[in-house]
């Protein structure tokens, strides 16, 4: 009796002491050390990121932490774009997840409401850095004023020109168009070259592709896309049905490719670079990859405009770098984003590479000043947007999703604009409501 | 008694190796997704019983019923595609045939390449764009302007993706018919000849009863595989246009991981498996009675 009586009162007092640990214990952020752009501890990082995204640009970043960190390298392992919210969820799911991971921005607030995402607030809200970096990154990486990530790398969309076209057709090539009434009445006299040439392009399979560069052209005409949760109204504004409008009037006046109906994705990237194209918008990685293709075409880089002349918008989309729950090595998935935001990265990694940078402070620089195109799309940075919603995936980007329903039935058929814009809109209600 | 015994653990040690893939790889997958079909899961949350919620749903889903008669319209066009032109091509390849060789290995090549793989390879093939079809076409006078083959019209989508599976898979019930066809007696063969027969009535006289068996067992392989079509839908034209092609396993994939709609996509999964079981009793009723 006297041992048992003896066990309780040992077992009471561990319980007391686990308790008084717990209410002392200091909080994560004081526990952690200062972040810096080196490793906190040796032995392999893992890290996953998708493949359809900026490859180029992930690897000479990972490249430059290895190099900087041979006691602490990343291993990367690329997952296909289209299977990585799944396979994020079926890691985080299953206990299995790497150390830091890239994810696409728009699918963020999804993984930060479900708390599957470490708060990294008390780390690195304070950064210096954070003031300049990417708005549309951050506003994504932030849920219920909290931190979860930092920029990766970014992706814009502008107004890419073909100044060789422009200056058959007896446009000034300096002077790219500012409103949807200049881009009609130039894509007209660039179409009437004939041949293969079209004054314009639009990707008619492609939800993404649309929300990147069609998206812009509304935003920039005052008007908003998403619903952003239960309740919230999508589709608002007349500039929804003016840029319809203006897409319906491209494609029937003949001024788009009729072979771009088909376009699901898979091509989008190599259609400026074709030089069969006057005006089209994509993205900044289209810079290199049109020169490439296309090394002798002339081209420039403009802002998306709007229906008001001088207004312009543009998609700020890219990845993210996040720590899921269960990363064993939080301190260093830190420090790897320190490691992202410091000024010699952002210069001799970002930006000598041609990519943007991802700190608006960064982008003067010697690089780019020697490369007058990506300054002229790093501008899109200051009119860029990101929406913000936890359905992203069903009510823009999936091919059966209500936004490519109804730019298709705009872009390819004769119904009422007004019903288009109602059907959307009724459906993209529905999904933010589930 | 001893012997008995030993000879029955034996049994059981020589079986318990299958009997755990089996319970590991089917049963439990399948218990697993019986389950999962009564819960709202979306795997970054934790799972919440919604008891016949989610079929409930399926049935009033008017996307699941559109794909799903959608795969019922593929598969009756492909399926007797698939046996009468494998039953043809065997025929090519019977012994004797001048053809024999050279059939055998263009048909059956493809049947050894991925269905992603050759989706991919036909998708290109029929881009717009980029592809050969219509360059082919064009250059010799056929078209005037470039088909817009894929995501834009239904039929002429349906007629490209079912194009490369044919070309893909037809090799495979060539193959099972050939096996059926050289499995005759050659006496019987012989005994028609005698007859008089000629080659036409021994084919459909002697080859064709002889061999039906095989034709329901390769109607049985195709039936399912066309109610289980995805990636060459997927990749070929995502349910486009306007989600006419979205096939049933395609609707349950898109649910289950870009929607992460887990339990929802087990209910339609379980309702797809239930109407392939109908199709395989049946089926398998039928094979039974010819064999008898």
């Amino acid at each position: 009796m006297r041992s048992r009586l003896w066990l309780v009162l040992v077992a009471a007092a561990l319980v007391l002491a686990a308790c008084g640990n717990d209410s002392e214990a200091p909080s994560t952020a004081a526990q952690a050390p200062a972040a810096t752009t080196s490793c906190a501890s040796n032995g392999e990082l893992t890290m996953w990121e998708r493949s359809g995204g900026n490859k180029q640009m992930v690897d000479m970043l990972v490249e430059a932490w290895n190099t900087k960190n041979p006691n602490c390298k990343v291993k990367l392992t690329y997952i296909p774009h289209t299977e990585m919210v799944g396979k994020i969820a079926q890691g985080i799911a299953s206990g299995e997840v790497p150390d830091l991971m890239g994810m696409d921005l728009i699918y963020a607030p999804q993984f930060e409401k479900a708390q599957q995402l470490v708060d990294l607030t008390d780390r690195i809200s304070t950064w210096p850095e954070l003031k300049t970096a990417s708005k549309g990154h951050m506003t994504v990486a932030t849920f219920e004023n909290r931190l979860y990530g930092v920029p990766l790398y970014a992706d814009v969309s502008a107004l890419f020109y073909n100044k060789d076209l422009f200056k058959r057709a007896g446009l000034d090539p300096d002077k790219p168009p500012t409103s949807l009434a200049e881009m009609r009445a130039y894509a007209d006299k660039i179409t009437a070259l004939g041949g293969d040439i079209k004054g314009y392009y639009l990707p008619g399979n492609c939800a993404g592709c649309n929300i990147f560069t069609v998206g812009p052209l509304m935003w920039a005409s005052g008007a908003k896309i998403e619903a952003a949760g239960p309740g919230d109204e999508p589709l608002v504004g007349d500039g929804v049905k003016q840029v319809l409008q203006f897409t319906r009037d491209m494609v029937k006046a003949g001024n788009v490719h009729e072979g771009d109906r088909t376009e699901n994705g898979e091509t989008f990237h190599l259609q400026f670079g074709s030089g069969k194209v006057g005006m089209m918008g994509t993205g900044n990685f289209n810079i290199t990859l049109a020169r490439q293709q296309n090394p002798k075409m002339d081209f420039g880089i403009a802002l998306l405009p709007g229906v008001a002349p001088n207004s312009s918008a543009s998609f700020i989309g890219g990845d993210l770098v996040v720590v899921p729950k269960g990363s064993d090595r939080v301190d260093d998935a830190v420090n790897f984003m320190k490691f992202l935001l410091s000024d010699e990265v952002q210069v001799e990694v970002y930006a000598k590479a041609l990519n943007l940078t991802t700190r608006a402070d960064m982008v003067e620089n010697k690089y780019f000043e020697a490369e007058p195109l990506v300054q002229d799309v790093a501008k899109a940075l200051t009119v860029g947007r990101t929406p913000y919603t936890l359905t992203f995936f069903e009510q823009i980007n999936s091919p059966q999703g209500p936004w490519l329903k109804m730019l298709q039935r705009a872009y390819y058929s004769d119904d009422n604009l007004d019903t288009v814009i109602a059907d959307a809109k009724a459906a993209m209600k529905s999904i933010a409501s589930q | 008694m001893y012997w008995g015994r030993r000879s029955r653990l034996t049994g059981i040690a020589y079986l318990a190796p299958a009997v755990l893939f089996v319970l590991a790889f089917t049963a439990y997958p399948l218990a697993r997704m019986v389950w999962m079909s009564f819960h709202s899961w979306s795997l970054i949350t934790p799972p919440s019983w919604v008891g016949l919620g989610n079929y409930r749903r399926a049935f009033a889903d008017d996307q699941f019923w559109v794909s799903f008669a959608f795969t019922l319209k593929y598969t009756a066009i492909i399926t007797p595609i698939l046996i009468v032109g494998g039953y043809l091509l065997a025929l090519l390849c019977s012994p004797g045939s001048p053809l024999r060789r050279l059939t055998r290995t263009l048909v059956f090549v493809p049947v050894v390449i991925g269905l992603g793989v050759s989706s991919l390879l036909w998708y290109w093939l029929f881009s717009t764009d980029f592809g050969l079809i219509n360059r082919a076409l064009l250059d010799l006078g056929v078209i005037s302007k470039p088909v817009l083959w894929l995501g834009v019209d239904a039929d002429l989508s349906n007629l490209a993706i079912t194009t490369s599976v044919v070309w893909k898979v037809i090799g495979f019930g060539m193959i099972l018919f050939v096996g059926a066809i050289q499995a005759i007696p050659t006496e019987i063969h012989e005994a028609s000849l005698v007859d008089g027969a000629g080659h036409w009535q021994r084919v459909t006289r002697v080859i064709l009863p002889l061999t039906l068996r095989t034709v329901l067992v390769v109607t049985l392989v195709s039936v399912i595989g066309s109610l289980l079509a995805f990636d060459q839908f997927y990749i070929m034209t995502a349910g486009q246009p306007q989600n006419e092609t979205a096939t049933s396993v395609f609707y349950v994939y898109l649910n289950s991981f870009p929607y992460l709609r887990l339990g929802y996509g087990a209910a339609l999964s379980m309702i797809l498996a239930l109407t392939i079981l109908v199709f395989t009793v049946v089926q398998l009723l039928l094979t039974r009675r010819s064999h008898a």
